[in-house]
């Protein structure tokens, strides 16, 4: 048969012969409704075909926005086809990398930490996106009916911790604490090192320093947006 | 013809009636000569004139002239007509092409120019006649066509091409012109993507905007807000440590009681979990019950005081107490069901139970008078009689022990028995 431009077939897995992500198809790692949408979306159909990992960043670089579905259609963002490219394309370990660590397109970074919270061992992800926990750069969210506000930390808090993040069920990851204590990790030191040192201090003396006191003051005025920030807010495909 | 105004009095002056056409007395009886056809024109105010591209001649009697008309006269005067413009026509290109200067000699060309104008003449009347139109189109000065002799033919100015050369430039000019489309495409495509029109993207553009995802906009203020935020984070983790720490302890301790000890401490939590249920409000009879639904398993803590609220004490506004008060009709646990179609005479289950709950003090009649019937009609009994009935009632006895019961005997059954088979050796 003559080759046909849709890339269904990519989504058959008999004699799938690529890599293997979890012992699957990577394409599986999105949820059937999911890739339906995907596939059928007209960004899909006419930016992200024949793509490799080159010139998938120059689509990666015009990105901007992250979500997974939205609106009444369920249609997915640009985001979530790029993923779902990158997932088809299963690049290397060093070129996924180099999309995590550069500086300029925070979207890419995005996109990279998205694509190893799917694909790497536990081990290395908790070490990969740990360090970008000190990232505080915006990022535009879609959800289903709007837009909002995150930021690339929070981004990468909720991929380590939440089940679901952009319309896909997240595989399971273990708690941090579980992996400290089969010692396969060491507990985490934070960037914020020295001030919470300061903090623990006077909390123990039971004493308000003036720096701590407005550290705890912030840590009041921040609870409420903290909150805010801590809701779920993805656009799932099952209304979570 | 009868004066259109049937009064009797011609002079009464004329009553004015909007969009009624007033005319001059002396206008109707000249006209009145006139053909009907014309009426519509001929119908106009005061004094009319006749319009002047009337096709119609003006004085004409149909009728009158039909019969006087010879058709064969007008034909020869057509043809006559015609013959004559004919030659007009040719007196004025033949003076023309005089004045042409030609390229050659003009000797020879005047005289085999006109021995070729003169051939196709012919040919040219027969065009005319049915093109007579082109007389309008002004005459440009075209070169006269040339004779060329046999031998000046061979040296040909104007190119022949061969096939193939002719279709190479037919293929020239299709591409030329199929490139030209393909630029305009092109160009076409490249300022859509300029003014920023893409197909799939057509809902983002409003409200996109509402979100600033500019960085380094106030740059303290963001670092203040990440360190909050870090913060969280990092208590979130301590606590999630200390709780898990908490429970190790707990389970530690529980472990170090004696088992008395534990019981104490269990009764005590049941307690305290009654009285927080007795504190709750109770269902009364037949209040509808709202369970709080299969899907809280989020926990946060909103959700937990949600979880724990007290629903069945709550009552709303038109929620009656005691419902025995009220009809039997209006008896129903779920009152939203009142004033449905669907609505059935249902009650609630247990009325409409039909199975008896345990309680039966008082037994079956027919039981007591069973003694008269025979045997065979009594009722089965409880737990059909211990043993068996009927040829089952009696004992049977031991059976007898045989020979080829063993089991070395009966070890072969399919097989025929062979010790009553006669052997023969040979």
């Amino acid at each position: 048969m003559a080759h046909q431009a849709d890339e269904k077939r990519m989504l058959d897995d008999r004699g799938y012969t690529g890599t293997l992500i979890r012992g699957a198809n990577p394409l599986l790692l999105f949820e059937k409704p999911v890739r339906d949408r995907i596939v059928e979306s007209m960004y899909w159909k006419e930016q992200c075909f024949g793509l490799n990992a080159a010139t998938l960043c120059d689509r990666a670089v015009e990105l901007e926005n992250i979500g997974g579905i939205y609106g009444a259609a369920q249609k997915p963002s640009k985001f979530l086809c790029l993923a779902f490219k990158l997932l088809q394309l299963t690049p290397e370990r060093d070129i996924v990398l180099h999309y995590l660590r550069q500086e300029e397109w925070k979207y890419l970074r995005a996109l990279a930490a998205f694509y190893i919270r799917l694909c790497w061992q536990p081990k290395e992800i908790f070490e990969t996106l740990e360090p970008f926990l000190a990232d505080y750069r915006k990022l535009k969210r879609r959800a289903r009916e709007s837009f909002s506000l995150t930021y690339v930390d929070q981004f990468v808090d909720d991929l380590l911790t939440k089940d679901r993040v952009c319309a896909t069920s997240l595989w399971k990851l273990p708690a941090r604490t579980q992996l400290e204590d089969l010692d396969v990790l060491e507990p985490r030191i934070s960037p914020l090192g020295e001030e919470l040192e300061d903090v623990d201090a006077d909390r123990q003396d039971g004493r308000m320093e003036d720096d701590s006191g407005s550290d705890v003051e912030v840590l009041g005025d921040g609870h409420g947006l903290g909150n805010g920030h801590d809701h779920d807010n993805d656009a799932d495909v099952d209304g979570d | 013809m009868p004066p259109k105004r049937m009064t009797a009095n011609q002079d009464r002056s004329h009553r004015y009636y909007p969009g009624k056409v007033e005319y001059a007395e002396d206008a109707l009886s000249s006209d009145s000569e006139n053909s009907d056809a014309e009426a519509s024109s001929a119908h106009q105010p005061a004094k009319p004139t006749l319009p002047k591209a009337t096709s119609f001649p003006k004085d004409a009697r149909l009728a009158a002239n039909l019969s006087k008309i010879d058709l064969d006269a007008r034909r020869a005067q057509a043809a006559a007509q015609e013959a004559e413009r004919l030659k007009r026509e040719a007196d004025a290109r033949a003076k023309e092409e005089e004045e042409f200067v030609t390229d050659d000699d003009n000797d020879e060309e005047d005289g085999s120019g006109r021995e070729q104008e003169s051939g196709s003449e012919e040919e040219e009347e027969e065009q005319e006649e049915s093109t007579s139109s082109e007389d309008d189109v002004p005459k440009r000065r075209m070169p006269a066509p040339k004779f060329i002799s046999k031998t000046n033919r061979k040296q040909c100015s104007v190119p022949v091409f061969s096939e193939e050369e002719l279709a190479a430039q037919e293929d020239a000019r299709r591409k030329e012109r199929a490139d030209e489309m393909l630029q305009l495409q092109l160009e076409k495509q490249a300022a859509a993507k300029a003014a920023g029109k893409k197909d799939w993207d057509d809902d983002e553009e409003g409200l996109a905007d509402e979100v600033d995802d500019a960085d380094d906009v106030d740059p303290e203020e963001e670092r203040a807000l990440w360190k909050i935020r870090e913060l969280l984070r990092i208590k979130r983790d301590r606590d999630a440590i200390e709780s898990a720490e908490k429970e190790r302890e707990e389970i530690e301790r529980r472990r170090n009681l004696s088992k008395e000890e534990r019981d104490a401490e269990d009764r005590e939590y049941i307690d305290t979990q009654k009285e927080e249920h007795e504190g709750k409000g109770k269902m009364g009879h037949m209040q509808k019950y709202f369970h709080r639904g299969a899907y809280t398993f989020d926990a946060d803590d909103e959700t937990k005081q949600l979880l724990n609220r007290d629903i069945m004490g709550s009552r709303f506004q038109d929620d009656a107490r005691d419902k025995s008060m009220l009809p039997s009709a209006l008896q129903i646990r779920d009152m939203t069901k009142i004033g449905k179609k669907g609505r059935t005479r249902y009650r609630d289950m247990k009325s409409e139970d039909t199975g008896r709950w345990g309680d039966l003090g008082v037994r079956d009649r027919r039981k007591d008078g069973e003694y008269k019937l025979d045997e065979r009609f009594r009722s089965d009994g409880d737990a059909e009689r211990a043993g068996g009935t009927g040829a089952n009632a009696y004992a049977v006895g031991e059976r007898r022990k045989r020979v080829d019961d063993s089991r070395d005997g009966r070890r072969d059954d399919k097989r025929p028995n062979l010790h009553y088979v006669y052997y023969d050796p040979a």
